[in-house]
């Protein structure tokens, strides 16, 4: 016995070290038997483990602060059907929290203005003339002063200056191509002309063909070969010449169509960066710049495909324009609906909201239509929930009905009692454990109670009970070697009081004695029941019936007259009771002499002053049955 | 032959029987109403109480109410408890079969009682008043 003591303890100081190490719920160092039945309103070990993940699923839905939108295990964040890549949610946290603790400036009042400004400039609406486009793409330099810009707008700036440059060159090429196409065609005219002369030149020697055959083949070979090699040279070069020309034309497409794909790119790129003022921008100048049958997106189609699913469109930088522009309406809106939550005090809903609308606009001035009190006290809340998360993982409990406290004094949203009634549960459900392991190990049955203990600590780890138990289990491991020898000198003294009071430690002590345990339990029983008659007396007492309260010390003093405990109760009552007692003391003392006469007069005179007495009710019964048999001559009588 | 045995029938004897039984009842009658209840002394009630064997042996009057009836034994009679005139205590008084008939909760009596062994209080005649 004493070794599964030890056994306890041991395994009670493993785990509690486990916990001071991690500060969390140790996992478990052993696993526990099959869920086992408790007694005396014993839980089964499955239960508490039901109970504790209800809890924390209860915790992590309302402790967690983040959108229904986020999705931080899948990295996604999905707007209107639309995924977005999420970041790591610390990272996310980090910039949330620098956006709340940050407070809106007028220089980034100063830029919304000016990117507004840039924006209407470009609308098709306004003259977009290349003096107008010109003095927009100058604003871009401004723009880009600004760090809430963070340098984008020279990006943009570059890319229209890029495709304004490869315009320029694709005109000077252009030139240099109609330059060339004239030299082509005098060329051309050349190789023609030369083509005739050379014909009629072989007309007029055929006809010379009386002239000696010496002369006429020196003079053929010398004049035919001398316009053969002149054609040849001009042909050359008209082929060289058209060959330029292929290449100034392939250029141009070239040059046209780099500025177009990275135009392009660069689009997609700020949308994808949720950059949707930039996004827009650069759609608009590309629109301006590009001419109608040129506006069918070329790259970032596989990107775009995951934003819209299932579907065949044809994506444009129209399309880029119009997702960019639902998305800034759409981050106006949330800011709108923070303010209004915060407003109606719905701090809750704001910090969700907020969320939301941070992550989609993060980049955009709107964000700073919200005050700052109100980001600080949303900052507070955020943390707050953030902690009582935490702390609900480590499965403190007291933490978190302090932070449960704070956090719905910040948000009346916040629902305090369903989380509050769930701590009391898990609570509860690890006070039963513990009860449950203790009662196993008084009855001997370690398994369970090692079972019934794990349990404990798996819903509540910092549960005081299971250090109580931890203590107890110590103590009676140390007392239980000497258990026997202190039975048996309190034996001795007839000290049962003595007994009871240490029933715990002698109990394992005795628990495999055959010779002592039956002693030990009817010693345990006899002072239990008398304790519990003192308790019933006292009660009595305090509703101010005496008579009751005294019979209840009389029927303990039957089981053990020596009682102290009882007796000192007795003793404290009996002025109180005294004219009662003195009738039923005279009786008494008439019945041990036999005088059943006087007995019973003295339970009559009694009963008249306690008329509910079970004592009198008992005496005069048993009494007046004893002299009736004197009457009768079946008893004998005293004198 | 006797007297009685020399009567002719049996009306004759009867009338004599019937006679003699009168006789023996107002005897009685007048012996118990002649005034040796009020001869006697009133039970002290507290002291008998307090110490029964002091009184064994001595005859009292006592004026009760009967309180209730604790037991009755058919042949040998009953044990009431009576609260006596003066007394806020009740008495038990055992009244022998021969002794009373019918007797009722709530009537008043006054007894002529002995106090015998173990402090009985037996009541050796009473009548209503």
């Amino acid at each position: 016995m004493l070794k599964h003591y030890a056994s306890i303890s041991l395994c009670l100081l493993g785990v509690s070290s486990l916990l001071s190490g991690q500060g969390v719920g140790a996992p478990p160092a052993y696993q526990p038997a099959p869920a086992p039945v408790a007694q005396a309103g014993g839980s089964a070990p499955t239960s508490g483990i039901f109970e504790s993940s209800t809890f924390l699923e209860s915790a992590n839905r309302a402790f967690d602060p983040t959108s229904d939108s986020m999705n931080f295990e899948e990295g996604s964040f999905v707007w209107k059907g639309r995924s977005f890549n999420l970041t790591e949610q610390r990272a996310f946290r980090a910039r949330l929290e620098r956006f709340l603790l940050t407070s809106p400036s007028s220089e980034e009042q100063e830029y919304a203005v000016l990117m507004t400004d840039i924006m209407e400039r470009l609308s098709v609406e306004n003259t977009n003339s290349d003096e107008a486009m010109f003095e927009t793409w100058e604003l871009l330099f401004r723009a880009s002063r600004f760090d809430s810009d963070g340098g984008n707008s020279t990006i943009v700036a570059n890319q229209v200056f890029n495709a304004w440059r490869i315009r320029k060159e694709s005109r000077g090429i252009s030139m240099s191509q109609r330059e060339l196409e004239q030299v082509r065609v005098t060329q051309q005219e050349i190789v023609a002309n030369r083509q005739f002369t050379l014909r009629r030149i072989r007309e007029r020697r055929l006809q010379q063909t009386s002239a000696s055959n010496r002369d006429e083949n020196e003079t053929k070979t010398d004049g035919e070969s001398a316009l053969t090699s002149e054609d040849a040279f001009r042909v050359l070069d008209l082929a060289e010449t058209e060959a330029k020309i292929i290449a100034l034309e392939s250029q141009t497409a070239l040059n046209a169509m780099q500025a177009k794909i990275q135009f392009q790119s660069q689009i997609v790129s700020f949308f994808m960066q949720r950059r949707f003022q930039h996004a827009l921008v650069l759609s608009s100048f590309y629109q301006l710049i590009f001419k109608g049958s040129q506006q069918q997106l070329e790259v970032g189609k596989d990107e775009l495909s995951s934003f819209f699913p299932n579907t065949d469109l044809t994506f444009t930088v129209d399309t880029m324009s119009f997702v960019s522009r639902e998305a800034i309406n759409d981050i106006n809106k949330g800011v709108d609906a923070v303010n209004t939550a915060y407003g109606e005090d719905r701090s809750l809903i704001a910090l969700e909201r907020l969320q939301e609308t941070f992550f989609l606009g993060e980049y955009s001035p709107e964000l700073n239509l919200i005050p700052t009190t109100q980001r600080r006290h949303l900052l507070d809340l955020y943390r707050g929930m953030i902690e009582a998360g935490d702390l609900a993982e480590a499965k403190d409990y007291n933490g978190v009905a302090e932070m449960v406290e704070q956090i719905s004094a910040l948000a009346s949203d916040f629902p305090k009692n369903r989380i509050l009634s769930s701590i009391e549960t898990a609570k509860s459900v690890s006070d039963m454990a513990v009860f449950a392991a203790s009662q196993y190990r008084n009855l001997g049955d370690i398994d369970k109670s090692r079972a019934e203990l794990q349990n404990a600590i798996e819903v509540w780890p910092s549960n005081p009970s299971i250090r109580e138990f931890q203590q107890e289990t110590t103590k009676m491991a140390t007392a239980g070697s000497q258990g026997v020898k202190v039975f048996d000198d309190l034996m001795g003294r007839e000290d049962k009081r003595a007994i009871y009071e240490r029933r715990m430690e002698l109990g394992f002590a005795l628990s495999s004695d055959k010779e002592r345990l039956p002693i030990f339990t009817n010693v345990v029983d006899e002072v239990a029941r008398i304790e519990m008659l003192v308790k019933q007396s006292e009660e009595l007492v305090k509703q101010g019936n005496d008579y009751a309260a005294w019979e209840f010390l009389v029927e303990a003093a039957k089981i053990n007259p020596d009682d102290g405990p009882m007796n000192r109760a007795r003793a404290d009552l009996a002025p109180q009771v005294a004219d009662f007692v003195l009738h039923v003391n005279r009786a008494e003392r008439q019945v041990d002499s036999g005088h059943y006469a006087g007995a019973l007069a003295g339970y009559l005179a009694a009963q008249d002053v306690y008329l509910a007495s079970r004592l009198c009710r008992e005496g005069v019964e048993a009494t007046a049955n004893a002299l009736m048999g004197v009457l009768k001559g079946e008893m004998p009588v005293a004198e | 032959m006797t007297p009685f045995k020399s009567l002719k029938n049996s009306h004759q004897r009867l009338q004599i029987i019937a006679r003699a039984m009168l006789c023996v009842t107002a005897f009685a009658f007048t012996n118990c109403s002649d005034g040796n209840f009020s001869n006697l002394e009133t039970l002290p009630a507290q002291q008998f109480l307090e110490k029964p064997i002091d009184f064994l042996g001595n005859t009292y009057s006592v004026r009760a109410q009967i309180d209730s009836q604790i037991k009755w034994e058919k042949g040998v009679g009953r044990i009431l408890a009576v609260l006596p005139e003066g007394s806020s205590k009740r008495l038990p008084v055992f009244v022998a079969e021969t002794v009373g008939d019918n007797i009722h909760i709530g009537q008043r009596f006054e007894m002529r009682v002995r106090i015998q062994e173990g402090g009985l209080v037996y009541v050796e005649a009473l009548r209503k008043y």
